[in-house]
């Protein structure tokens, strides 16, 4: 499971990987923002092509590998189309064998199944060229002004589980190793294989658990830490001032 | 060899802790540390010696008796205290906080609310010490077990304190992982830090200790030089390294 | 440190704890007929009868807030905002009605048994009183697809779950309160 933590992370020396983490976020809101509002099919386009043209240039991301990890949701796609095509009243679609589809319904799946595919990749340009600690220190930075909200502890948090998944999943591979060494396969009863997984894993996370809690404790933990510095540079600004205008044309064009 | 002429930098008084089961871990330990004294507390499994050296940087509270450091129980201001004095756990797999290398040698820095350019200055520094700074932007978790111990080691020193404590160094590692420990170890000395070491394979490190103490189900059976003890050694449940006739600078496993 | 900063940092370092083990749960199934039993929502329950009403709604709302923020948590590396609003949306911030109410009703002190069952039967039929209305407008679905699609496949594994984790709070709960309670005074020495 080490390649769920690295999974979307690709270090490179990008634009966008050098760009301020903050504005970068802003940036991609926008960018969301204007993908669930654009309705012709030609704004679609060149937000398509921008889009592509900013994983592979701007961010240097392959966008193969991240064409191919939207296979995880090719079945929502899926859903989104045929629930369209199908509740959408209008016109039959002419000579295509099923009843009930109809040709709104299946402009409407498109469009939607379109508009999932383009967010997912803004989503994956983000997580692509910002590591972790950049993420978590971004969080922690736009919480900070929120009151009653302890940004530091959420940070830490954030931190300790991303900390946390690749010893679990070592523990959980190194189990189910053991238990097939002991036949645990040839078991039907799912409560029982439950059982086997969960009762030693949690006994051995609590124990490993306890011992980091002894570890942070011996090196002083405090919520009072030292804060990330985040360094904005006129490159960032110009980035943010373009996004706003490309994105503010697409928008005016697309009513 | 022990440094009566040093001054005493840790001590402690009638120290006993009862486990709420009623069980004595440890009982009236009195004991006075000299600085730049290089300690090795010896004893079998469960006597104690785990629970003694927690004590030391208050992770546990003593049932009776206290801790000074420099004059100063430790209790009046813990987070000074574990500070000054640097606990490096058993398990390192299980100290590791940080998502990288460097990030995790941050940790104790930025508990301290040191500037960032201080921060920064120190993970440099104490990789570059440990020699890991090729490693820096890494996942510890691919790290080997010498390099988790050294990466273990850097955040403790990045803290900059004058005791370093060891639990059980070289479990787990392989030959070329102790000869690095040892190696480290014997630096840290040399740059005058205090170090107490809790193991019960002598064979390994005792040549390079001031003092050797014997913990024996909770008590201090013995405290002094090497060879005054090192013969008296078995009959506590730790056994005496490499025959009767051995002499103790042989026993290291640095050549 | 003081003991209430102490015991905060135990309840956080757990909670990330948990909030971990329920990504790993959505990566991990069991076998059972032709639904596998996903494992997230299970360790979603535990994290309600470990950690309490507070804590464990700090572990699943982390849970579904890393989702939101695009990284691949989300159950088979799902993320971000187009799930959460979804069809499946509702059953992520039912997790979060799950973990609360469980907490709230579980006793944290004295394990009982029956207490524990209650408040994780409590807890599911929430989590499916926001799963299934959710599914049903968001696909337009009739009540009786909604079901179909969104509870009936999934109710032997949600027992056998609820069983498990009530086992399993039985058995680890006296233990996991002593360590959070005091502080560090576990009788752990050495290894093996």
């Amino acid at each position: 499971m080490a390649q769920i933590v690295l999974f979307h992370y690709f270090p490179r020396n990008s634009i966008l990987h050098k760009m301020d983490g903050r504005v970068k976020l802003i940036c991609m809101i926008l960018f969301s923002v204007a993908i669930s509002l654009v309705q012709s099919i030609p704004s679609f386009i060149i937000l398509t092509a921008s889009l592509i043209l900013i994983t592979l240039l701007a961010a240097r991301l392959p966008l193969i590998t991240l064409l191919k990890d939207m296979k995880y949701f090719s079945f929502l796609i899926l859903i989104i189309l045929l629930v369209n095509s199908f509740v959408i009243p209008g016109r039959p679609i002419p000579g295509f064998p099923l009843p009930g589809v109809t040709v709104e319904g299946v402009m409407t799946g498109l469009i939607a199944s379109w508009r999932l595919v383009l967010i997912i990749m803004v989503c994956a340009v983000m997580t692509g060229t910002t590591s972790l600690i950049t993420l978590k220190n971004v969080v922690e930075w736009y919480l900070r002004p929120i009151p009653l909200v302890p940004e530091t502890r959420i940070a830490t948090m954030i931190n300790l589980t991303f900390v946390f998944i690749p010893v679990i999943f070592d523990t959980v591979s190194e189990m189910l190793s053991a238990q097939k060494a002991r036949c645990v396969e040839g078991r039907r009863n799912p409560l029982k294989r439950i059982m086997f997984i969960a009762f030693p894993l949690l006994v051995q996370t609590f124990r490993r658990t306890e011992e980091l809690i002894l570890a942070m404790e011996a090196r002083c933990y405090s919520d009072d830490r030292t804060r990330a510095v985040f360094a904005t540079t006129a490159k960032d600004w110009l980035i943010l001032a373009f996004t706003v205008l490309f994105l503010a044309f697409i928008l005016f064009y697309s009513f | 060899m022990s440094k009566p002429n040093m001054p005493i930098i840790l001590e402690t008084q009638n120290l006993t802790h009862v486990f709420p089961d009623g069980t004595v871990a440890i009982k009236d330990i009195n004991l006075q540390i000299h600085a730049g004294e290089f300690v090795i507390v010896a004893g079998a499994n469960g006597s104690g010696k785990t629970v003694l050296l927690r004590h030391l940087n208050g992770l546990i509270r003593p049932t009776k008796g206290k801790v000074l450091l420099e004059g100063e129980p430790i209790s009046k201001n813990i987070i000074a205290a574990r500070k000054q004095i640097g606990l490096i756990f058993q398990d390192s797999d299980s100290q590791i906080v940080g998502q990288t290398v460097a990030e995790d040698v941050a940790f104790g820095p930025e508990n301290l609310r040191l500037p960032p350019e201080e921060v920064n200055r120190r993970v440099k520094t104490y990789l570059e010490v440990v020699g890991l700074s090729k490693l820096a932007q890494q996942s510890p978790h691919v790290l080997s077990g010498g390099e988790k111990r050294k990466l273990a080691v850097a955040g403790v020193l990045a803290m900059q304190p004058k005791i370093i404590m060891f639990d059980e160094p070289f479990t787990g590692l392989d030959y070329p992982g102790v000869v690095q420990v040892l190696r480290q170890l014997v630096s840290l000395h040399q740059s005058g830090h205090t170090i107490i070491l809790v193991t019960h394979e002598l064979e390994k490190v005792l040549a390079h200790a001031d003092r050797l103490i014997i913990i024996y189900r909770g008590k201090i059976v013995e405290d002094g030089t090497p060879e005054e003890i090192i013969g008296r050694s078995e009959q506590y449940g730790v056994r005496m390294p490499l025959g009767e006739n051995e002499r103790v600078d042989a026993m290291t496993w640095l050549k | 440190m003081g003991e209430s900063t102490a015991l905060n940092l135990r309840l956080t370092v757990f909670a990330a704890l948990f909030t971990a083990l329920i990504i790993i749960g959505g990566y991990l199934s069991i076998p059972l007929g032709a639904v596998p039993i996903a494992l997230a929502d299970f360790f979603v329950m535990l994290a309600g009868l470990f950690l309490g009403k507070k804590w464990g709604l700090a572990s699943a709302a982390l849970y579904v807030f890393l989702g939101a923020l695009g990284l691949p948590v989300y159950a088979g590396g799902k993320a971000g905002l187009a799930v959460l609003f979804g069809p499946t949306g509702g059953f992520l911030f039912g997790y979060m009605a799950l973990a609360f109410v469980v907490g709230l009703i579980a006793s944290q002190k004295k394990p009982s048994v029956l207490r524990n069952l209650t408040a994780l039967i409590a807890g599911n039929i929430l989590l499916y009183a926001f799963g299934i209305p959710w599914l049903k407008t968001v696909l337009n679905l009739s009540w009786e697809a909604a079901l179909t699609a969104g509870l009936t496949p999934f109710i032997p594994g949600a027992f056998i779950k609820i069983i498990v984790a009530a086992a399993i709070a039985q058995a680890l709960l006296p233990r996991f309160n002593k360590s959070i309670a005091d502080n560090a005074e576990q009788p752990e020495d050495e290894e093996q």
